[in-house]
């Protein structure tokens, strides 16, 4: 008997009862649709996080600064949105800096790959032709080798002669005058950097204002992780520590910024032997680690339903199965009567219940698919529409294929039993069986 | 030159174990010839039955050769006696058999898809067979549409599609009434004249018994009776089911054994 036969015979056998098949499959259905759309909801939410985990620089990337600056810093990222710059409001504590022993005992700490000390660049405001407003500028450096994810346009170039570029945030490009925020991609803005010689003396601060024009090269979407800030090419950076920096003796031009790729299994340990020596540090996992964990949690126990479910529908399998066995006793004996081997009886009934479970995954994979594409678009309309990139579902073919294969198996599993009893059927009891 | 298509020597099958232990077959020796028609006779519980079903390769004796073809079939494996029934046998059963739900003719198709035949090829000689039984017509029908004798002749159909050497028919007529019966027992008849096919027919309808060539006659698991013209003169066919009461003694031990 051919493969093909058995499964269409398989699937003929299936209808002969239909009700009973349907509910069979209806079950299967249940548990299939909720590990399904949890996976495809667990993939969006990865997904998502994982563009943010990159923005920052991935799982090992940690920024720090000295302890006394940490403070003033976090009072600047945790302001939403784009501020309006004031004049007398706004100034850079730059007395914090890190120091070279720092930098020494930094190096050594065990599982710290590299550490980059940032020369210092604060610049005051951003503005563009387009507007008269100046908007407050949260300026970090677009670090090489990382892929950000950019909403328009392409990450600044990162080369050290490189024209002046930025990525901006898309708040911040709809406030300079770009409605539409992917026509400010190869635009010029205008940056107000501080020579801080100057501003000593100088009776208005714009007095000591250095413009420079930088050409934006593309956006980024607002998400939970990019703290509001822009970001410059190392070209721009280094121009912006120049003007900073101008007429100054070379030691004043001091960090309060460094980065570290250090090994991703020990940034515990690293980030609290990084504070004995007075370094404040954010790990991405700081930032996202709550969260992804907190959702875990919750897909867990979604997965674990579905399993219950899934469970339910295989003793419904065994017991279909057992019933068809019992109905189809004198068919069983016909068939091996006329030369069908105990392998093929077994592997018939036990395609079958392969059947119920290909059914059954099919049905939870459109259905999941069409719940979760309407899920999307109510929430980008709705609870999401803050973060553009974030697709809530995602259904990977292959997940979703090795999902199905799995609910396969397990129907097979469930079939072996009802499969066995069909296949030890003796040909002449079962034809005599009324 | 005789062709002997079935030959078995000191044939036993004992059911069951110790104290319920029953002998349904206590050493039978028979041959039969390729193209003979052959009944297999007695009443119910004579062990006719079981002497059909070791025949027909569907279960094993507890003692005793069957040989076909000359090869003796206790040496060998399932698979191969799967083959063998399912190459060289043809079955017809009282009670028919068939998957009431689907088509004629996938019924029919049945032995070759077992098989592994290709669609196309089984389904010409599935139309063949059942021209053969003058139903190629119905070949659409739903087999539960069909009369008793149509169904029958689908059975017999199915019995011949793989060309078979033998058919063993376990009371072909047996559901029939007897204008149709003779139809189906005409068509069997032509098929062991015609073609050749050794026929095998288990049955207690005496009419029946003696349009065979031979007739085969056992009684409490022994034959007592084999050759031309032996039902005719056999005393137990008075004693059919029906006609309770007239059981000699030998009968009347053998059923109680049954019963238990």
């Amino acid at each position: 008997m051919k493969a093909l036969d058995i499964i269409h015979d398989a699937n003929a056998n299936l209808w002969r009862s239909k009700l009973r098949s349907f509910l069979t499959i209806l079950a299967i259905f249940v548990g299939s649709f909720t590990i399904i759309l949890n996976s495809a909801i667990n993939a969006g939410v990865n997904d998502f996080l994982d563009k943010q985990i990159a923005n920052m620089g991935g799982d090992g990337y940690l920024e720090m600064m000295p302890a006394e600056a940490y403070d003033s810093f976090a009072s600047m990222i945790s302001t939403s949105g784009p501020q309006e710059y004031t004049e007398d409001k706004d100034s850079t504590n730059q007395t914090a800096y890190i120091k070279d022993e720092q930098i020494e005992k930094a190096k050594k700490i065990k599982g710290v790959k590299v550490f980059n000390v940032l020369p210092n660049a604060s610049a005051d405001y951003i503005t563009s032709d387009k507007i008269e407003k100046r908007y407050r500028l949260n300026l970090n450096l677009v670090v090489d080798g990382i892929d950000f994810d950019m909403s328009h346009g392409e990450t600044p170039n990162t080369a050290e002669d490189a024209d002046y570029e930025i990525a901006v945030n898309e708040d911040l490009a709809k406030v300079l005058g770009y409605d539409n925020v992917a026509d400010i991609v190869g635009k010029t803005v205008k940056i107000a950097v501080p020579s801080t010689l100057k501003c000593y003396t100088a009776i208005k601060r714009s007095e000591c204002h250095t413009i420079v024009e930088a050409k934006v090269s593309g956006t980024q979407a607002p998400g939970i992780l990019s703290m509001g800030g822009s970001r410059a090419n190392l070209a721009l950076w280094k121009r912006i520590n120049a003007i900073n920096y101008e007429g100054m003796p070379a030691e004043t031009n001091r960090s309060y910024q460094a980065t570290a790729d250090v090994d991703p299994d020990r940034v515990k340990e690293i980030q609290k032997e990084l504070e004995e020596i007075g370094l404040k540090s954010m790990s991405v996992e700081d930032e996202v680690g709550m969260f992804q964990s907190f959702f875990d949690a919750i897909l867990i126990v979604f997965n674990i339903f579905g399993g219950i479910a899934l469970v339910a529908a295989s003793i419904g399998i065994i017991n279909t199965l057992f019933m068809s066995v019992q109905e189809r006793t004198r068919e069983i004996g016909l068939d091996k009567a006329l030369g069908m081997s105990n392998s093929k009886v077994f592997l018939s009934f036990s395609t079958e219940a392969i059947m119920l479970g290909f059914w059954g995954s099919t049905f939870g994979i459109l259905v999941s698919m069409i719940v979760g594409n309407v899920v999307n678009k109510v929430a980008i309309e709705t609870f999401l529409k803050d973060f553009p990139t974030f697709q809530l579902t995602i259904f990977e073919p292959m997940t979703m294929i090795s999902i199905a294969l799995i609910i396969m198996f397990i129907a097979f599993l469930a079939g072996t039993l009802p499969a066995r009893r069909a296949s030890k059927k003796n040909p002449i009891d079962a034809l005599r069986y009324e | 030159m005789k062709n002997v298509l079935l030959s078995t020597r000191g044939l036993k099958k004992v059911y069951g174990k110790r104290d319920s232990k029953f002998e349904a077959l206590k050493g039978i020796d028979i041959d039969i010839e390729s193209g003979e028609s052959v009944a297999i006779t007695g009443k119910s519980g004579s062990g006719k039955s079981t002497l059909m079903h070791l025949l027909a390769l569907l279960d094993q004796p507890s003692e005793g050769t069957i040989k076909l073809n000359g090869k003796n079939t206790s040496k060998l494996k399932q698979r191969k006696l799967n083959r063998l029934r399912n190459k060289e046998f043809g079955f017809v059963f009282q009670s028919f058999f068939m998957n009431t739900n689907d088509t004629v003719i996938n019924n029919v198709i049945l032995p070759l898809k077992i098989a592994g035949i290709r669609r196309g090829e089984r389904r010409k000689r599935a139309m063949a067979a059942l021209e053969t039984v003058e139903l190629g017509d119905k070949y659409k029908n739903k087999a539960n549409d069909l009369s008793g004798g149509q169904k029958q002749r689908v059975c017999i159909a199915r019995a011949i599609v793989n060309n078979p050497k033998v058919i063993f028919a376990d009371e072909p007529t047996g559901n029939l009434d007897s204008a149709t019966g003779a139809k189906i027992e005409e068509l069997l008849f032509n098929l062991n004249r015609e073609k050749g096919i050794t026929l095998i027919i288990v049955t207690h309808d005496e009419e029946l018994a003696t349009k065979c060539g031979r007739q085969i006659h056992i009684a409490d698991g022994k034959v007592i009776g084999d050759g031309k013209g032996v039902a005719k003169h056999d005393p137990s066919f008075i004693e059919d089911e029906n006609l309770d009461g007239i059981r000699d003694k030998n009968h009347t031990k053998e059923i109680d054994v049954e019963e238990e």
